[in-house]
């Protein structure tokens, strides 16, 4: 559960998402083009990576929770941020969205071809089934990830699918570890300790 | 005669002893140590009236009656329990499918919610999917409450009224006045909304538990 004080200020998160409240508050929802204009309305209708937030405004504090999933916050000082839309549960109202094309790697995932990108100074929080942990990658030291364990990234980072399929998985006898997300550069990747396709079940 | 004890986030253990007697939700023991007997219960500590009462308001969860000298754990389905002391007359109400176990000191009693809330405890139930009935427990003892990933204690004072989502609100005790508020606007009934149309107020003196999740049991 994620407590956030407001005095005024406006905050983005996912529509729903409040369970508490004290003080004055107003949940709006945000418009068709989700405060990323029409262009940026438009890639995210084609890609698919559909994302519906409420605008919250107030004074008092607001809690926030989605299917009882862990939250992590990231503070965000000017760089950029990778996350799924449904891994997003609220952001600063100063941070800018937009969608992020990362071509065919979401295709075997069922991710999609698209991913969100969220920029400026301020705090994210992410949902994750289970505790998030952020896994620092290093050019020396690139990380391979489970597709279906990955939530989010932030940095400068390269992203290609490493596949490790043999006659075994086409006999269907692999060993579930066929496809893997390999980051390299400079950065950080959360990771959660659950895979999805089974996500947010209890 | 020691209390409920948690042993992990999502089971409890509960001594059994003479005096000691708890009602739970038929099929919730999960193990149990000593001589312990289970027998259904149709009445669930509240008399015939009692149990026709809670046959007509549909507050009708299958409970048991634990006798006999051990202890029992208790835990269902992965959900997290909640221990909740109740003293000195206090009352808590609750959904009764969120109640695991209780003790069997405790009055058991089912109310409408028009009583609290008139016409506009009716329509609560109605919209937030609790039903037109809650079930009280009033007395001195503990009991054991069933959410979704865990609870938060949220204090109500009279100078700080608390909102809740109506499918986030577990349950609540002390002097409360609940009602529920809308904000619908011309974008809800388009079906733009921002799935905050409803909320549960409460006003008074007390503690509401909210669950972080929008799940009903």
């Amino acid at each position: 559960m994620l407590a956030v004080e407001l005095a005024g200020d406006t905050i983005r998160a996912l529509n729903g998402s409040m369970v508490a409240y004290d003080g004055r508050m107003t949940f709006k929802r945000q418009g068709i083009s989700g405060g990323e204009g029409l262009r940026g309305a438009l890639k995210r209708r084609i890609a698919g990576e559909g994302m519906t937030l409420m605008e919250i405004t107030g004074q008092g504090t607001v809690y926030l929770a989605s299917e009882a999933t862990e939250v992590t916050l990231v503070p965000l000082n000017g760089e950029a941020f990778f996350v799924e839309s449904e891994s997003l549960l609220a952001l600063d109202g100063r941070l800018r969205t937009g969608v992020q094309f990362v071509g065919l790697r979401g295709m075997g995932t069922g991710q999609g071809l698209a991913t969100t990108k969220v920029e400026g100074h301020g705090t994210v929080a992410i949902l994750s089934d289970g505790p998030a942990i952020a896994l620092e990658v290093t050019p020396q030291t690139p990380l391979s990830v489970d597709p279906h364990a990955y939530v989010a990234h932030s940095g400068q980072l390269r992203q290609d699918v490493v596949t490790d399929v043999n006659w075994r998985t086409v006999l269907g006898q692999g060993s579930g570890e066929s496809v893997q997300f390999r980051y390299q550069g400079h950065g950080v990747v959360y990771v959660q300790p659950a895979e999805r396709g089974g996500i947010l079940e209890v | 005669m020691p209390g409920y004890q948690s042993i992990t986030s999502k089971m409890v253990r509960v001594p059994i002893g003479p005096g000691q007697e708890v009602y739970s939700r038929r099929g919730a023991m999960l193990a149990y140590t000593g001589r312990v007997h289970f027998a259904p219960s149709t009445t669930a500590g509240q008399g015939i009236a009692g149990a026709l009462g809670r046959a007509v308001a549909g507050e009708r969860t299958e409970m048991m009656h634990v006798t006999g000298q051990g202890s029992v754990m208790f835990g269902k389905a992965g959900l997290h329990v909640t221990v909740v002391e109740l003293s000195g007359g206090d009352t808590l109400y609750v959904e009764a499918d969120r109640l695991l176990v209780h003790d069997a000191s405790l009055r058991v009693g089912t109310m409408f919610l028009g009583e609290q809330g008139g016409i506009g405890g009716v329509i609560r139930g109605a919209v937030s999917g609790q039903g037109l009935f809650t079930t009280t427990l009033t007395g001195d003892g503990s009991c054991a409450l069933l959410t979704h990933g865990g609870v938060m204690e949220m204090p109500v004072t009279p100078q700080r009224p608390v909102h809740v989502d109506p499918q986030a609100y577990v349950a609540h005790r002390g002097r409360l006045q609940n009602k529920l508020t809308t904000a619908v606007g011309l974008r809800d009934l388009i079906g733009r909304g921002s799935g905050e149309a409803f909320q549960l107020q409460l006003v008074g003196d007390g503690v509401v538990y909210v669950q972080p999740s929008e799940r009903k049991i």
